[in-house]
């Protein structure tokens, strides 16, 4: 059984090393580009992706719930099961 | 049938390489024009862009013996394209490193041909391997991200775990072992490189434990070798799909062993019509797109969506018809000849045989 431990609040998710955050031309859609992959993001990916500049977790879930008016601890849960989605897979970093 | 858009590009700069190995997926029978100019690439990078591709990997041969590579990386990131290099290696220096970091470049995949220096430079026909550690430390001093790639065969494939402790040695992201497919050189070669049963079992076996050892911290991707599968693997996921490659002397293939390996089709040039005409129009790129080409047994089978038939360079060289169902699949009336390889291999007493190392298409165009 693999531990899973929650990402905490003031961690700070960064792109990993050779990962870009694109417009996609053909499709107007944000894509992760990295060696040998690419992954189309859907817009709450796209939208937290696009705050991973440094600051922390709990930064990024308070403005987008004030952003899309939704429920902080919602909203939170989901933020953190996809930094930890795309940490798995070594497109994020935490710091 | 209507082409979707690819994504991803892999640009062969040249044929020409310091090394001879004898797996190489290049043409054993390359033409010798001339290659494409810098200007000719930059418009191609740009005509691959508009055409919905995202990534580009400079390949060859070699492509560092091209001494525009860094003005190419440059371009096709003006051209907002993820950038690739794949190489052995040779003639990264320091300087290179940095000037193509500067470029833009985003990643590198190193080749390695084993952990041990005289087994590694055996395979590669060159005093090669130092050279590779060396640049492995340039890389990564450059702050690119690296992959490791091995080609794996009969004379490496019991020293997969000393393979993988060479990546996390050096630092890598990602490392690729990849059982040797049979085109090019290596098809020549394959008596001389098909892995054992044995060994394929063990190999399998190393690759899935040093997976979940290294998870979080290296990707490892173990590559099986298809002749050893009972279905074929979904080449390209599909011809015409998502990839196109275009070659040292401008052809356009749906897929970088087409034009050895499948003679009767006839492959267009960037130098006579445009990329989106050839991938959108072209007789060579529409010839096995979707599933109206399937002969049986892929038409009724149900798996004609997830493996798409195979790979049609492997139903060309084994059995002479490219729009056969790939042979590896045991459901192929052809399977018999994958079978009479491995029954001969498996059952044989004589444990290696001589190869024949790659050669350049014109040994003295070589220059480093």
């Amino acid at each position: 059984m693999l531990m899973t431990t929650q990402i905490a609040d003031d961690a700070r998710p960064r792109l990993a090393r050779g990962v870009r955050l694109q417009i996609d031309g053909t499709t107007g859609k944000s894509v992760l580009l990295f060696p040998e992959g690419i992954l189309e993001l859907n817009e709450t990916a796209q939208e937290i992706l696009a705050r991973c500049d440094g600051q922390e977790l709990s930064d990024i879930a308070r403005a987008l719930a004030e952003e899309y008016d939704v429920d902080l601890v919602t909203l939170a849960a989901d933020v953190r099961e996809i930094l930890a989605d795309l940490q798995r897979r070594k497109l994020v970093e935490l710091s | 049938m209507i082409a979707p858009r690819p994504y991803a590009l892999l640009a062969e700069l040249t044929y020409r390489c310091p090394l001879h190995c004898p797996y190489c997926s290049n043409p054993a029978r390359a033409r010798n024009d001339s290659e494409l100019t810098t200007d000719e690439w930059h418009r191609v990078l740009r005509e691959a862009t508009e055409l919905g591709v995202l990534q580009v990997g400079f390949s060859g041969g070699e492509p560092l013996v091209r001494r525009d590579l860094a003005n190419l990386v440059h371009g096709a990131r003006e051209a907002k394209l993820y950038t690739n290099l794949i190489t052995s290696g040779v003639g990264l220096d320091e300087s290179r490193a940095s000037e193509l970091r500067e470029a833009g470049l985003d990643s590198v995949q190193l080749s390695f041909q084993s952990d041990d220096i005289d087994l590694a430079d055996e395979i590669a026909g060159a005093r090669a391997h130092q050279t590779k550690l060396a640049a492995a430390s340039f890389i990564r001093a450059a702050g690119i991200p690296l992959s490791l790639n091995f080609v794996i065969h009969r004379r490496n494939i019991d020293r997969l775990p000393q393979m993988i402790a060479l990546a996390e040695a050096l630092g890598a992201e990602r490392v690729e072992l990849a059982n040797v497919q049979f085109y090019g050189w290596a098809f020549l070669n394959r008596a001389a490189l098909l892995p054992t049963r044995q060994q394929v079992v063990r190999a399998q076996e190393v690759a899935t434990a040093a997976k979940a050892r290294l998870a979080g911290k290296i990707d490892i991707f173990y590559v099986l070798p298809d002749y050893y599968e009972t279905r074929p693997k979904p080449c390209l996921n599909g011809w015409g799909q998502r990839y196109l490659t275009v070659n040292p002397i401008g052809e356009v293939l749906p897929c970088p062993t087409a034009s050895s390996a499948i003679p009767d089709l006839r492959f267009e040039n960037v130098r006579a019509r445009s990329l989106d005409w050839i991938w959108r129009e072209s007789e060579s790129f529409n010839r096995f797109r979707g599933t109206e080409w399937m002969p049986e047994p892929c038409r009724s089978c149900p798996q004609k969506e997830i493996d798409f038939g195979g790979c049609h360079c492997q139903a060309a060289l084994l059995t002479g018809n490219a729009a056969n169902t790939d042979p590896v699949c045991t459901l192929s009336p052809n399977r018999v000849l994958v079978d009479a390889v491995l029954r001969d291999l498996n059952l044989s007493l004589v444990g290696t045989f001589d190869w024949m190392p790659r050669v350049n298409p014109n040994k003295d165009a070589l220059q480093l």
